[in-house]
């Protein structure tokens, strides 16, 4: 039996059985029941990315497969990276579901079904071998997403749910305009048939906008900078096991979806637009430092986890518009450090919302001195994120630096700086939530009106049990190891013509093993360039937790300087959907006119 | 191939993105957004159709050169895909008037987080 399939339809079968069964099952049996599976798909995906190491496999559903040169059928393809990202999302769900044992209390299964079903659609998007089934699990992933976003039906999360789904359901229509463009260039939806019937040509007009749209609806599922505003509003409401999977794997998983077309069907695409490369290399060092900024004036600790996210995920974007196999792999590296460890500050957030019952970071001032594992966790989040040399997080961001360094010397600051900026803000809030360092009040945006809080009364052990696995791995998934067998795979990743003669040809798609080495990184030109992030991170906290003791005069030409910045940063984010679409048309504009300008 | 489908598509897409960005009304502009919908249900089509074939249904006739069912399918997949996305907007739009009791996104802004 064929194993690709299974990893789809097990976490559908599931959520279905859940659904039905929910009047006749005890009410906790959920929680194990889907636990269980996630364990299971994790495996499954495991097992499919070791098989397929040394060759990728298709997989032809109904056995429809390619006749005189036109492709009938509907393609899984799997290759070790797309299923070791599928294996990743579900080992991610399998924490989550540990960590909200008993998170919905008495309120049915839904929740476990809705989050059964994503799973399923995370799991196909990786494996999908063809663009039409690629656009319906990404819609699959949006619609069960706006529904977990406003599960809890109160009028922050529906606010937040209603941004989530009109900015999203608007880029998958651009994704499906392009695709219908792309079909009538190409006359072909498989990914491969695509790649073939576009090599050798210049890409025109046509494909070009084929391309900005797709692209375009990947990126405002990547919340890259402009199109990232629903983020915010969406991760920082949604209840915490989903924020987990949002925030961990839904917005990087759409990178993951760019680099899969871009190899498989966009190759000629860097003949195209060297300018198209810039824009996304400015587009995600922009994000990554907005993303910083916003981070400093949150004090809805979620929020602040959501706009880091933003800064982290625009990293990732440099790494993929690199464009080339270690820019790719360090972006690989860099999804699994990130989705681990943010996942685990957002289960700490949920920790302090059941045993806290609030979740603003001034009220909470000092209120979890009860809690010191959770805050040692917090604080090593912290570390992690602003770049401190250690675990798959530096990894990952030293190998997309070296990726960059060469044309951008000036990029690899900003992302370090941008790191610095999200790990300040965290150590901010762990200072003064464990703590009780810092003024009672000080400039952050305005606070929410009411304490949010989730379910208590659950035992904090277990919830941290995810959270220290989640650290131990993003800790121990680093060297040259790591790093030679990523890289090793992402050159695999990104061969367009073993991918589109596997596919086509049913050729073996073996690869070669690489005869002359893959260009190992070299030496990151400044090694202190990581020290330099935490020092600032530091910084960062400490000067605003002891504002007050500083002199004065620094402390006005500092708001001086910084209070427009972060007014008019507020302002933008203002919760207005129309504003948001308005910058949806804006970043569509700037995408297209990469392409025509020269 | 007339070239009037394609301006329509894009009038479809402008318009209604226009009306998303200006809504004074959660539901106006759910109502905007299957206008934006509809372009590509537009754009879908044009690209499948030939001029003077038949639909691509061949029980009742011989079969022979059609228009594209392939797009039609994918127009199909994305009516109900739609419709889910549509009920599930006006399930939210429905829940915030009763906990806010207004739709206007100016009146609503204020209380955020």
């Amino acid at each position: 039996m064929n194993l690709i399939p299974v990893a789809v339809i097990v976490p559908l079968l599931a959520a279905a059985l859940l659904l039905a069964l929910e009047k006749v099952l005890p009410k906790r049996l959920a929680d194990g029941f889907a636990l269980l599976v996630a364990i299971f798909v994790a495996g499954l995906c495991l097992v499919i990315s070791l098989e397929t190491l040394d060759q990728p496999e298709a997989y032809w559903f109904g056995g429809w497969r390619i006749q005189n040169g036109v492709v009938l059928g509907i393609a899984f393809v799997a290759d070790p990276v797309g299923a070791g990202v599928a294996a990743f999302a579900a080992i991610l769900f399998s924490g989550t579901f540990l960590f909200a044992w008993g998170f919905f209390g008495d309120t049915g299964t839904r929740f476990h079904v809705l989050m059964l079903v994503l799973l399923a659609a995370m799991v196909g998007f990786c494996l999908t071998g063809d663009l039409f089934s690629f656009f319906v699990f990404f819609e699959l992933m949006s619609v069960t997403a706006f529904a977990l976003t406003a599960y809890k039906l109160e009028s922050a999360s529906l606010e937040g749910a209603l941004s989530f789904t009109v900015v999203n359901t608007i880029g998958s229509f651009l994704m499906l305009a392009g695709i219908g463009l792309l079909y009538g260039r190409t006359d072909a939806l498989n990914l491969a048939a695509i790649g073939g019937a576009l090599d050798g040509h210049q890409a025109d007009a046509l494909v070009a906008m084929a391309l900005v749209l797709i692209l375009a609806a990947l990126l405002i599922k990547a919340a890259a900078a402009p199109f990232h505003f629903w983020l915010a509003d969406a991760h920082a409401v949604a209840p915490t096991p989903v924020s987990v999977i949002f925030s961990g794997i839904m917005v990087s998983i759409a990178l993951f979806g760019a680099a899969r077309l871009i190899w498989t069907a966009f190759a000629p695409l860097d003949q195209v637009a060297p300018a198209f490369r810039d824009l996304l290399l400015y587009l995600g060092t922009f994000s990554s430092l907005l993303g910083g900024l916003a981070c400093l004036i949150q004090r809805h600790v979620k929020r602040l986890l959501a706009f880091s996210t933003i800064s982290h995920v625009g990293i990732m974007l440099v790494g993929l518009a690199a464009l080339t196999a270690p820019g790719l792999a360090g972006m690989l590296i860099y999804l699994v450090g990130h989705g681990l460890v943010k996942g685990a500050l957002f289960m700490g957030a949920g920790i302090l919302m059941a045993e806290c019952q609030d979740i603003d970071e001034i009220r909470l001032r000092g209120r979890a001195k009860h809690l010191p594992l959770t805050g040692l966790t917090f604080a090593a989040g912290a570390l992690l994120l602003a770049g401190l040399p250690l675990g798959a997080i530096h990894e990952g961001h030293h190998l997309i630096s070296a990726a960059v360094e060469a044309q951008h010397p000036w990029i690899p600051l900003a992302l370090a700086l941008g790191s610095a900026l999200t790990g300040g803000a965290v150590l901010r809030a762990t200072g003064r939530i464990f703590l009780g360092l810092g003024p009672a009040s000080n400039g952050e945006a305005e606070g929410p009106g009411k304490p949010e809080h989730e379910t208590p009364g659950r035992p904090v052990w277990l919830m941290l049990i995810p959270i220290l696995s989640f650290f131990a791995v993003a800790c121990l998934a680093q060297g040259p190891a790591v790093t030679d067998t990523v890289l090793d795979l992402a050159q695999g990743f990104a061969d367009h013509d073993a991918y589109g003669q596997l596919v086509l040809e049913g050729g073996s798609g073996a690869r070669e093993p690489s005869s002359e080495g893959h260009a190992a990184p070299e030496a990151p030109s400044s090694p202190i360039l990581p020290w330099v992030s935490v020092l600032l991170a530091l910084l960062v906290a400490g000067l605003q937790l002891l504002r007050e003791r500083l002199p004065a005069p620094l402390v006005w030409l500092s708001s001086l300087v910084l209070r427009p910045v972060f007014q008019g940063l507020d302002r933008l984010h203002n919760g207005r959907i129309g504003d948001y679409a308005a910058w949806l048309a804006i970043g569509l504009a700037l995408l297209g006119g990469a392409f025509v300008l020269p | 191939m007339s070239v009037l489908p394609y301006l329509i598509a894009g009038w479809l897409f402008v318009i209604g993105l226009y009306g998303v960005v200006s809504s004074r009304n959660y539901m106006h502009l759910i109502g905007c957004l299957t206008v934006i919908q509809s372009s590509t249900y537009v754009l879908l089509l044009a690209i499948g159709y030939h001029e003077g074939r038949p639909a691509p249904i061949f029980s009742d006739h011989p079969s022979g050169p059609a228009v594209d069912p392939v797009v039609q399918a994918l127009v199909l997949t994305d009516v109900v895909v739609g419709a889910a996305v549509s009920a599930l907007l006006l399930t939210l739009v429905l829940q915030l008037k009763k906990r806010r009791g207004t739709l206007d996104p100016d009146e609503l802004s204020p209380e955020r987080d």
